[in-house]
This record gives structure tokens, sequence and C-alpha cells, in this order.
């Protein structure tokens, strides 16, 4: 059985890598975009269970990427989790505000990683990977 | 040039507030006294004429005269100023054509030359006579006069005269010698009587003017608002000079212009007017008015040539005016203008008052530039700072951006995802995994230190189980511990309680500080992690069984990239963590040390300084014991326990020690117990509210002198001062606020009860550096005193015994280390505090130089000024608290 769907939001090409194959390795099956009209055609697309999102992205940033999905009502109830170099507690605080379900730092743990990904997944489908 | 009149005035000094004072009151006093005796004579010996009247009456009969008078010298000519027997139209005569007091010519004539009775028995047969006019109209024959004399002056005749031709004798010459000197008398008092009376009015103006001077003064002192204290400067000015308008002009060195900065009395378009106007140095009025550095007056100034500024003037109809430099060591800074519509001159007097002003708003003028300077460079130091961060802020981002790759590969292999690794593959991995983590921790570092540099760290403190911060600490490094055989260990105290702090940096500063240890541990060895905590102080060391540090490196160590000898062993540090640990537990209002014995081992401890926890069981909480400390005392009265650990923290922070309590019968209580320098009072409190509390302080005289904050939800200040509260503010209430009204409520009681305020001398070439200073430590309860010269400021810290010196390095003549090598040479100054604050980047040399000999260098180009604030408050507390311990 496939594991949790994970969209992975990210436009530097080496820390894409990592992620997917962290991910993948943990059982995840991951898509990935790499810019915010990217993802959210590909959300609105693939539905997945769980987006990753860097905020700083070509073209429309994170924030206005995660607007678009919050309005369209099929991809509005997906966790939408932060993952960013962005490191000031002001960041943290500013990105939670504004409506990500969580907030992951990069570098990111690799051992720890998964199961920080997991922790958001809604409930139903947590146990899956 | 020539039309102008030269009026040269002495300034009189006003620029000090106390002689101000001194002399208004002073003046006031003399005023009082005038005018006591001015009603004692009002009420005696009084109105002349009553006794003139008299005179010339009991004259008159007494020896059978036809008419009697009495002439008093005026300006030379006998004046009539009362007769009796004598018709209308001679008396008109006699007012008109007055005598002269300087001939043989007439009767009175001859009694003022020769200062001596004298008789006419026939004036119709006396050649040298030649009064017939008065003759004619009085009809007299024999005429017999007797001077008036005050001291030795003739200053009246008192005559009688018969129509027919019948000498007086020689007892009536006597007796009207008598009445004479009873004339003289009456003369004597009114001139008495004027001359009080002038001297009242001159008084009377000269307490207007000092009044006036004290309150432009009290302007200057008392708002930083430059505008307004050079309008209460012009206002007065012209009011007192009676006149109609003025104007203050600012002069420009530079382009050698004066800019009007303010009027009063002048139409709107005329001030536009003159704003627009090109007013040269070399050009204008007001220009050689500040070039020959006196006043210089037009009292007509359509008579005169008009420069641009005096047409605009003359224009707008104005008739005259006075233009009084000012100057400020020797400097023409502006020029105070005042000017009437009418014609005519200002008196010497009005000059002198006005010179008076002038150096007042000297002051001003200088101020205001000051602050405009001041506000200018902290636009620019906001937009450097905004600018900073956000270049730290991006770059952080850049470099966290490849690290990420870097160490998330690194892990990947070495977690064996892809496969099994041989031990040299696995050896390099660990490499590039470690360098990775080195740049992260690297780049952390410097973003907090950054953050506190700019003074943008903000710390969020919460009152926790000190053990919290310890435990996971110990657990992240105890596995590196256990790999080099090192026995790491804890030792607490009996109580610990909670502790109030940021978690996340104390975790930061025990990580960094363990972390060390461990590291520079050899095999084998110990690090022992002691936590106590006292009344007020949380203390943590952590000592380690390493190779200790050499004397010479224990204070380079705490520098940025200094690691010590040490360093030759391990590089693993990032060079900042030290310098990050003193800075946040500085924050913290804490201190850290160390101790070592090369070879033995070295101790690094911290303390943190602890709002203290009183409960209404702990009644002993305040007790006397826990005054051994030099920190000013304040009685937190506040029932929310949030609300008063935020209350505490931040005087803790700011040098203070707070008692909090909980109600307000504790805190009656704990004022009457602790004698604290000041109460921050909330109004809600369960039982008794503030209100009474404020009431019940107040009315006790032992306590009514300490000061009280109140700090409420209710917006009712009217009754908080009613009641006398010294400041009231109204939640949320910003830190520094709350601060400003403590140290300033502080500083007002330790100074009532004549306790030694923390005084500052600072001295620097840079007068705008100076008046920052004074600007943000004033506001704080500190004396500031300043030398813009070294070799000036010695010989008062030797006898002054400041708080804390603080000393530019760069400086004309004697230089700051020159400076702080004479302090430390003499034995009454080789204790005072010294703390560098300069723009000079310091070489190795130079720090070879104030090694040891100074408590820290803060640098101009990052200067954040409450930070700076907070550390000298910090040295100055440590100063008191030193010479306190026996």
């Amino acid at each position: 059985m496939s594991g949790a769907r994970v969209l992975l939001v990210e436009d530097n090409e080496r820390n894409l890598k990592l992620a997917r194959d962290v991910l993948e390795f943990a059982g995840f099956a991951v898509t990935v975009a790499t810019s915010g009209e990217e993802a959210v055609t590909e959300a609105t697309r693939a539905l997945p269970d769980l987006v990753l999102m860097d905020l700083q992205l070509p073209g429309i940033s994170g924030q206005a990427a995660l607007a678009r999905l919050r309005e369209e009502p099929r991809t509005a109830a997906i966790p939408v989790v932060a993952l960013t170099a962005f490191a000031m507690r002001s960041d943290r605080e500013q990105a939670l505000s504004s409506g990500f379900d969580g907030y992951l730092e990069k570098p990111i743990s690799v051992r720890d990683f998964p199961d920080q990904v997991r922790s958001h997944l809604r409930p139903s489908v947590r146990g899956s990977p | 040039m020539a039309h102008f009149a030269d009026d040269r005035v002495v300034p009189a000094s006003a620029d000090d507030p106390l002689q101000l004072a001194a002399q208004l009151h002073e003046t006031q006093e003399q005023l009082a006294a005038t005018s006591e005796i001015l009603a004692v004579l009002s009420t005696s010996a009084t109105a002349p004429d009553d006794v003139f009247d008299a005179i010339v009456g009991r004259a008159k009969r007494l020896f059978d005269a036809d008419a009697a008078q009495i002439q008093v010298v005026e300006g030379g000519e006998f004046l009539l100023v009362r007769s009796a027997g004598t018709t209308r139209e001679y008396v008109d005569v006699v007012t008109r054509r007055r005598p002269s007091a300087r001939t043989r010519a007439t009767l009175v004539g001859r009694v003022a030359l020769d200062r001596a009775p004298q008789q006419i028995a026939d004036v119709l047969a006396d050649p040298e006579y030649s009064g017939s006019d008065y003759q004619r109209e009085g009809g007299f024959r024999t005429i017999m006069g007797v001077p008036m004399m005050v001291d030795d002056d003739v200053v009246g005749v008192l005559s009688v005269w018969r129509r027919t031709v019948s000498p007086f004798d020689e007892q009536d010459e006597a007796v009207l010698l008598t009445f004479a000197a009873q004339a003289a008398l009456a003369v004597r008092t009114v001139e008495l009587v004027r001359a009080v009376q002038d001297g009242g009015q001159l008084l009377a103006r000269k307490v207007d003017q000092l009044e006036a001077l004290a309150e432009v003064g009290k302007a200057i002192s008392s708002t930083l608002d430059p505008d307004e204290v050079l309008g209460t400067i012009v206002l007065h000015a012209v009011e007192l000079s009676a006149a109609d308008g003025g104007s203050l002009m600012e002069y420009d060195e530079e382009s050698g212009l004066f800019r009007v900065r303010t009027a009063y009395g002048t139409a709107e378009d005329t001030l536009t007017a003159l704003k627009g106007t090109r007013i040269h140095i070399d050009e204008t009025l007001v220009g050689s008015a500040a070039t020959s550095g006196t006043p210089i007056q037009v009292p007509d100034l359509a008579s005169v040539e008009r420069d641009p500024h005096l047409k605009v003037l003359h224009d707008a109809g104005w008739r005259s005016l006075v233009a009084i430099p000012l100057t400020h060591s020797a400097r023409t800074v502006g020029v105070l203008v005042v000017r009437r519509k009418s014609t005519g001159a200002f008196t010497g007097e009005t000059c002198d008052m006005l010179s008076a002003f002038a150096s007042q708003s000297a002051v001003a003028l200088v101020n205001a530039r000051l602050y405009r300077e001041l506000e200018q460079q902290r636009a620019e130091l906001a937009v450097t700072s905004q600018h900073k961060s956000e270049f730290l802020a991006s770059m952080s981002h850049e470099l966290r951006t490849p690290l990420n790759a870097v160490i998330g590969f690194s892990e990947v292999l070495l977690e064996r995802m892809f496969g099994e690794l041989n031990e040299r593959q696995e050896d390099y991995l660990r490499d590039i995994l470690g360098a990775g983590r080195h740049l992260l921790e690297l780049l952390n570092d410097v973003l907090d230190l950054s953050k506190v540099e700019a003074g943008r760290m903000e710390l969020e403190p919460t009152t926790f189980p000190v053990l919290d911060a310890v435990h996971p600490v110990l657990a992240l490094l105890r596995e590196r511990a256990a790999q080099h055989h090192i026995t790491l260990q804890l030792e607490v105290g009996p109580d610990l309680p909670h502790v109030t702090a940021d978690q996340l940096r104390l975790k930061q500063v025990l990580l960094n500080l363990v972390g060390n240890a461990v590291k520079f541990t050899p095999d084998g060895g110990t690090v022992t992690v002691a936590v106590a905590r006292s009344r007020d102080e949380l203390t943590v060391t952590v000592a380690d069984t390493g190779m200790g540090i050499a004397p010479d490196d224990q204070e380079r160590i705490f520098d940025s990239f200094q690691q010590g000898t040490r360093s030759a062993s391990a590089s693993e540090g990032t060079g900042l963590g030290l310098t990050l640990t003193r800075r946040i537990v500085e924050l913290h209002g804490g201190r850290v040390w160390l101790t070592s014995e090369p070879g033995l081992g070295s101790t690094f401890g911290f303390s943190l300084p602890q709002p203290q926890a009183v409960t209404a069981h702990d009644g002993a909480g305040w007790s006397r014991a826990a005054l051994d400390d030099a920190r000013p005392t304040v009685v937190v009265i506040e029932d929310d326990p949030s609300s008063s650990e935020l209350v505490g923290v931040h005087l803790t922070a700011a040098g203070l020690r707070p008692v909090p309590v909980r109600s307000g019968e504790e805190g009656l209580a704990a004022v009457r117990d602790l004698r604290p320098s000041a109460v921050v009072l909330d109004i809600r409190l369960p039982g008794m509210d503030g209100w009474d509390v404020l009431g019940e302080l107040k009315a006790d005289p032992e306590l009514a002198r300490t000061p009280v904050v109140v700090v409420s939800v209710l917006p009712d200040s009217r009754r908080g001062f009613a009641l006398g509260a010294s400041d009231y503010l109204v939640k949320p209430v910003a830190g520094e606020v709350l601060l400003g009204a403590v140290w300033r409520a502080v500083a007002e009681h330790d100074h009532v009860l004549g306790g030694g305020r923390r005084t500052l001398v600072a001295i620097d070439d840079d007068p705008l550096a100076l008046e920052l200073v004074r600007a943000t430590l004033e506001p704080q309860g500190w004396r500031v005193v300043t030398y813009t010269r070294g070799s000036d400021a010695l010989q008062s810290i030797a006898l002054s015994a400041p708080s804390v010196v603080l000393v530019d390095l760069r400086m004309p003549d004697t230089d700051g280390f020159e400076v702080i090598e004479a302090l430390r040479a003499d034995p009454r100054t080789n204790a005072v505090p010294v703390v560098v604050l300069t723009a000079k980047t310091l070489t190795t040399e130079d720090r070879a130089r104030l090694q040891g000999r100074i408590e820290f260098v803060a640098s101009k180009s990052q200067l954040d000024l409450g930070l700076l604030a907070q550390r000298l408050a910090r040295v100055a507390r440590r100063g008191t608290a030193a010479e306190a311990t026996p």
C-alpha cells in the first residue's frame, strides 16, 4: 500500500532532491513543484495529503500560493507546512499567523524530518506510511 | 551705518538657573522691605503740600506780612510751589517766568548764591533788583528770604514780603529759618519717598525680568521642543521690553546667513517674507550686531539706509528695533530682534535685560541644533539598522539554503539510507557533516550577536523550574561526554524553586558553557555543573578539569573570535559563544565570571538576578538581610502574577530590586519594613484597593515621601495625582516608560533623602556626543557632568568620585588613554570604573593599553544608547556594591 502523498514545493534543486529522497525513503509518495503557480496547479490536480512549501519561490511566494490553495474548495483543507531557511523567531510567528499549519526550518534533520512531516498529516492518513 | 546708536551693554549672567533663582528671591525680598518703608512713610510724614500750606500760612500771619511763598529749585530755576496772600496773576507770572537760581537780580537768586538769608528793604530802591514784572504783579516793597537746606544744597527758598517798606528784624529772620528747615524736611521726605518709590518700581521691573528669565530657563530645561523654548524667549523679550514684536534668528556658519526660527507679534505674511529674505552676516544690521558682539538699535527705521531685512520690516510698518547678538562659546549662533511699531530708542535698561535673554537664547538655539542633529542621527541610525537587519536576514537565508543540502545529504548517507559505507567514507562524511554544522552554529551565533548589538534581542522571560533548562542541556551533551569518558555531574542546592528568565536563552548559555567545558576537558576528566539560588539571584558555575586559561587570556576570552591558547588543541567553537553568553546574561541584568588555574581547570560562572517571590505566608521575605544589596528597592504591589513578573523583570534588568507583593495590606507592610526607594502600585487589588493604599501611605508622615508610581487600567490620573502619586501610567505600559517613571521617582527620593545620586563624568571633545549621553542618562536619574578636555576632568573626578567615567579615546591635547592612565595612577581615582566610548577601531596595542583598566568599550559607530545606559547602570551598581562590602 502506498504511503501518504506529499507535494513538495521547492525551487532549490539540491534541497528538493534531499527532501524528496528522505521522504521517499521513509515511505511517502512525493510529487514536486518548483514554483508557487506550479504548486497550485499540481495540488489541484493531485490533491495530496499534505503540502510542504518553501516560502521564497520564483513567481508567486509561498504565502500567495497558500492563499490560492485556501480559496479553492478542493484544496482548502489540505495541511500546508512551511519549509524554509528563514530562521528568525518573527519569521515563524509570521508564517503561522498567515495560515500555515506548521513551520519547519532548514537545515532539516534527516533523522527527524519524516516524523515532523507526519505529525502534520490529518489523523485519518497519519498511520499509512 | 553711522545712524545707528551704539548701545553697549553688559549682559547679565542668566544661564545659570540656580543663580537666577537666588537672584530672583533676593530681589523679591528687597521689594517687600521697600513696600513696608513706603507704607510707613505714607501714613506719617507725607503730603508735603499740606506742610507747605501750613508753613506759608503761619509765616504770613506771624511776621505780619502781606504774603509768604515757598519756591523750590528745579533745573536751576525756582518753581513756586505754595504761597499765601498772593493773587492768581502773580502766581501765573512766577510760574511762567521762573526766576533763575543763578542771578543776583532776584531775592531768591541771591539766597541761592549766598546760601544765606537775604532781605531787600525796598526792592524799588535796589539797583541790582530786576524782578520788576513779579514786583508789578505782587506789589511788594520789603522782601526777606531764607534758604531751605538739604544737606549742603539749597533746595528752595521761603520768603515773606510786605507791600510797604517795612524791614523784618533779626528775630523774624531766625524764626523764618526754623520754618525753612521744616519745609526743607518736607522736601527731603518727598525726595526720599520718590526715591524709594522709584526704587520699588525698579525692583518690581527687575522681578518681572528675573521671573521671565526663570520661566525661560524652566522652558529650556523642561521641554525637548526647541521651537517652544525659542517661542517662549521671544515672547518674554517682547513683553518685558514693552515692544510690539520680535524674532529669533539662527546663524548658519557655512552659508553666513541668518534664518528666522521663530517670531512673536508678527503678521503671518511678514514672517513668511522674513523667512524668505537673504540675511547675510556681512550685509545686514543684524550681521553687524553679530560681528561686533554688541547690541545695535535703530530708533527710526525710516531715517536709515535699509538692508533687505530692515526693508521687509519697514514695509510691514515697523519703526524701530534693537538687535541683540547671541553667542555661545565665543561663536555667533544667532540674533534676537525686538521691534516696535513706533519710533524711539530702547533704554539702556531694556538692552541690559535683552542681553540677559541673549545668553538664554543662545543656549536654547544650541540645544535646538543639537536636538535636530540628534533626530537626524536617530533617523539615519534607524535606516542603517533596518538595512543591517535586512542584510542579516537575507544572508542567513542564503547560507542556510546550501547548508541544508550539505548537512542533509551527509546525514542521508550516514543514516545508511542507500547502503553501507566503508570506514574512510564514513570518516569523511562525518567531517563534511561536522563542518556543515559548525558553519550553521557560526551563522546562528552571528545572527544572535548582531541582534544583541543592535538592541534587538528581546527577552521573553517566563518563570519555570530551573532544572527544566538544565536537564535537556546535560542530556544533549551526555553522549559526547561519555565518548570521552568525561564525568558530567550536577550539583543542585537544596532549595531550587522557579527561576525567571528567557528559557531558550538560558539553555543557550548553559549549552555554551557546559559544551565548552566538555570540549576542553581531556578524556577521563570531570565537568561539574552547580546550580544555586539565593534570595535574589540564580548562580550557575561550570567547572572543568581542563588545562585552564592563562591570566592574560581570561578577559580576552569573552571577546569575539578569541579562544585563548586552548584554541591550539581544538578549533571547533565559533569564537562567538562566550561573547554571546556574556551578552545574554547581561541582558538579564546578570554577570559572567571566570576563575582559572592553568593546569588545574577553569570555572565559568554566571548569575541572573531574580525578582523575589514574596507571599503572604512568607513574612520574613523582606527581612533586612535581603537588603545587603546596593540596588534601590522598589515594592511592586500587583495582584496579577504575570503583570507583576513583567514589572519585576524590567526593574531587575534596569538595576533595581523589585519586591513583589500581591495585596495592598502586604504592600503597606513591605513599605513600612523596607523603606523602599519607590512603590509601583496597581489600583484594582483584592481587599484594600490601590486608592486606599496610596491614601494610607501619604497619610503616614514617615512614609509620605516614598514616591508612588501608579500603574493601572483605570485612566484616572487626576485622582492619582490628587492623592499624591508621583506618576500615573495607564496599562499597558511600555517597559521604558515604566522604567523612566520609576527611575525618576527613585532619583527624586534618593536625592531628597540626601543619598548619592549616580554621577557620570563624560569626557569627549564632541559636544554632540556629550549631549547624547546627557539626554539619555539624565531622565534615568543620573547626574551627568561633561568635559570636552581630559585635563579639565581629572581634578573633578578626583574630588567628586563619580560612579562612572565615560571617556572618548581620540581627543586633542590629553587623549583617552592618557586620561585612563592618569586616573589609574592616582590613588584617589584608581578604583573609579571607566567605560570607553569611541569611534576608533581598537588595535591589539590599544587593547593591551586598556587591558584590566576599564569596564568595557562601547563603539560609537553602532551605538545603542539604551543598552549603553543599562550597562553603565550595572557598572555603577557594582561600584557601590563593592564599596559597601567591607
